[in-house]
């Protein structure tokens, strides 16, 4: 009884308990899409870092990060690289050389990282050929090329077949220089990285670095993102005197855009309840300063504190509760496409792609995510009729049947 | 007076006194009362003379300054919070003067509501709501929300919601005030009947000469005390020799 006096109370003031309705309708909405929008961009900026920057681990001797000095690589790399290939969980894994060094031409030079890579399995750890926007990947019978990234080329104002002069220390200490010419142009979502990152065939440069059949870094790239641990785990018994490190380890500041990210939209999601629960505190107590004689006189009847409590805390439940389904329609239905169609934004490519983001987001909503939305929805309902019910208690049956 | 088994209401010098900063204003000064089980009772006076406040004190409603309410042995005055609710859930019956229905719920819910919250069995429940609207005939209205009732039919909704949870006696604050004579007419057949059929006791605070009438004792209030507490006719009577 007490729920039908509650539900059919709501529809007295048709007009207030409307706009109640269409605020928890449209904070839920903005909310759950927003939660959406910004689960997508830290979405994909987790996958573009696995994808193009990071893999889901790397392994390196235990020094060679401090400095990402040549002569700190792993020892029988090839043999390691096939045994992680062997693996069940793992896609791929590629072998690199990686070297700091210096990219020179005529108009100028740039401190860079050189990545020396095998062709075939890098492009599938990493995808790199189809980031090549100009020119053409790797061709295994063409020596000594290198891909370079959009906005480096332009930096040191040059193109496709022209020659640049590589300068970096080779594995005992000695400075070398080599030229190469340009075959390919890429561009990856991270403005940042292309400007300081550029790729050489690793066959052209291993001997010229002194690592014939070695490699400082192999980059692994799983099945899934649930086997990291697992892997990481067996990776670590295998090779016990190499360093493993997941995507998280390597790129920190990842990992703390994903938690800041979260914590930012729960923030959000705060601050929409909080103005929330206000219109409802307001409500609730016009609802209640317009029933004081009906309180009274069900005090008078026999109806209990606890029971008033409830009936003024169900009505506040229902009322936010029956904004909901239309909130969460339009949420879904705005996800449900845009993570279809993708959202767009041209004119801010250049600003998200120096962060390391693209300009299409696919909003996305994890279900333990709805259902945590759904809890404070709830909750915000519930704390927000505790003061009008509070009040609602306060008064004296036969005070409040004067009124 | 002392109580007999057939005592509902003992009520021993109850005082109350409003704003007692300033100047005290006496709503109630010494009010003494005994009613028997049966009786049909209108308490009259000028405004301001005590009436909705000693009904509230025997209602339980209001908690007097001095002096204590009994009912059936049971002095309320001591009872406090829920359990002062509680019992007058189980005791006391009220029907008001604007009627105070919830206005959500039907006519046939609005009587059941009462009974729900005393736990009474479903099917107990649904018997006695068709017994009492039959009673006060509006079984045909059984489903009409009071805003699609007339006042006099609100008001015998609300007459069978008091007597719902099967209660001591019913309190009536100025059940006729609000409705034309043939209403209030119907009105007050009805709970005639019901007082003389199943004994039950009525007391209504009124102005209206129309249920002074009807009633088999008269108490008049002024100034916060009883200063005439007796049937009709000897009220006539009195009026006459005082003539």
């Amino acid at each position: 009884m007490l729920l039908r006096v509650a539900w059919r109370n709501i529809g007295r003031n048709k007009k207030r308990s409307g706009i109640i309705i269409g605020a928890v309708t449209i904070g839920l909405a903005a909310g759950i899409f927003l939660m959406a929008f910004y689960n997508g961009m830290i979405e994909q900026r987790v996958r573009l870092a696995i994808q193009n920057e990071v893999s889901h681990l790397q392994l390196h001797h235990p020094d060679f990060r401090k400095d990402f000095e040549i002569r700190y690589f792993l020892p029988d790399g090839s043999l390691m690289q096939k045994q992680i290939q062997s693996l069940p969980d793992v896609t791929e894994a590629a072998g690199r050389i990686i070297i700091p060094g210096m990219i020179a031409s005529a108009s100028g030079s740039n401190g860079i990282i050189i990545n020396a890579v095998q062709p075939q399995t890098e492009n599938k750890v990493t995808g790199l050929k189809q980031k090549i926007r100009t020119g053409s990947y790797f061709n295994p019978e063409k020596r000594n090329t290198i891909l370079i990234g959009e906005k480096l080329i332009k930096k040191l104002k040059l193109g496709i077949g022209n020659k640049t002069i590589l300068t970096f220390q080779d594995s005992s200490g000695n400075m070398v220089s080599a030229a190469y010419r340009i075959a390919g142009i890429f561009k990856t979502s991270n403005t940042p990285y292309d400007e300081s990152n550029v790729f050489i065939s690793i066959t052209d440069i291993d001997s010229l670095a002194g690592l014939q059949h070695q490699f400082n870094e192999i980059a692994v790239l799983l099945n899934s993102d649930k086997n990291l641990t697992q892997v990481q785990q067996k990776l670590n018994n295998l090779f016990p005197t190499t360093e493993v490190l997941n995507w998280q380890e390597l790129a920190p500041e990842i990992a703390l855009t994903v938690s800041v990210g979260e914590q930012m939209v729960l923030i959000f999601m705060g601050i929409i309840l909080l103005a929330l629960a206000f219109g409802i505190i307001n409500t609730m107590l016009m609802a209640i300063l317009e029933r004081t004689r009906e309180i009274g006189m069900l005090l008078a009847l026999g109806m209990n504190r606890l029971k008033i409590f409830n009936m003024v805390l169900l009505e506040t439940v229902l009322l936010v509760l029956t904004g909901c389904p239309f909130g969460i329609g339009i949420a879904m239905t705005a996800i449900g496409i845009s993570n279809h169609t993708g959202l767009r934004f041209k004119k801010f490519t250049e600003v998200y792609s120096s962060f390391g983001y693209n300009d299409v987001i696919y909003p996305e909503l994890a279900v333990r995510q709805f259902i945590a939305i759904m809890v404070l929805v709830v909750l915000t309902a519930i704390l927000a009729s505790l003061f009008p019910a509070w009040r609602a208690l306060q008064l004296k049956p036969a005070e409040a049947m004067r009124k | 007076m002392k109580s007999s088994t057939n005592t509902v209401i003992d009520a021993h010098n109850l005082v109350k006194v409003y704003d007692q900063k300033t100047v005290p204003v006496y709503a109630l000064n010494g009010v003494h009362l005994h009613i028997e089980r049966g009786e049909f009772i209108a308490i009259k006076g000028p405004s301001g003379s005590g009436k909705t406040t000693l009904l509230n004190m025997l209602g339980g409603l209001d908690i007097p300054d001095e002096g204590y309410v009994e009912i059936n042995g049971t002095n309320i005055t001591d009872i406090k919070g829920n359990k002062l609710i509680d019992f007058r859930l189980h005791n006391i019956g009220f029907v008001f003067q604007s009627y105070n229905l919830v206005p959500v719920l039907t006519a046939k819910e609005n009587i059941e509501f009462i009974m729900l919250l005393q736990k009474r069995p479903a099917t107990e429940i649904n018997k006695r709501v068709k017994e009492l609207l039959l009673q006060v005939g509006l079984n045909d209205k059984a489903n009409k929300k009071p805003g699609e009732l007339s006042g006099g039919q609100q008001q015998r909704v609300a007459v069978a919601r008091a007597l719902a949870p099967k209660p001591q006696f019913i309190l009536a604050d100025e059940p006729t005030a609000n409705l034309d004579s043939v209403s209030a007419g119907n009105l007050l057949d009805i709970m005639a009947k019901l007082n003389k059929e199943e004994n039950m006791t009525f007391i209504f605070s009124t102005h209206d000469q129309r249920v002074i009438d009807r009633a088999r004792r008269v108490i008049t209030l002024e100034d916060g005390k009883v200063v005439n507490d007796t049937a009709p006719a000897r009220i006539i009577h009195n009026e006459n020799e005082m003539a």
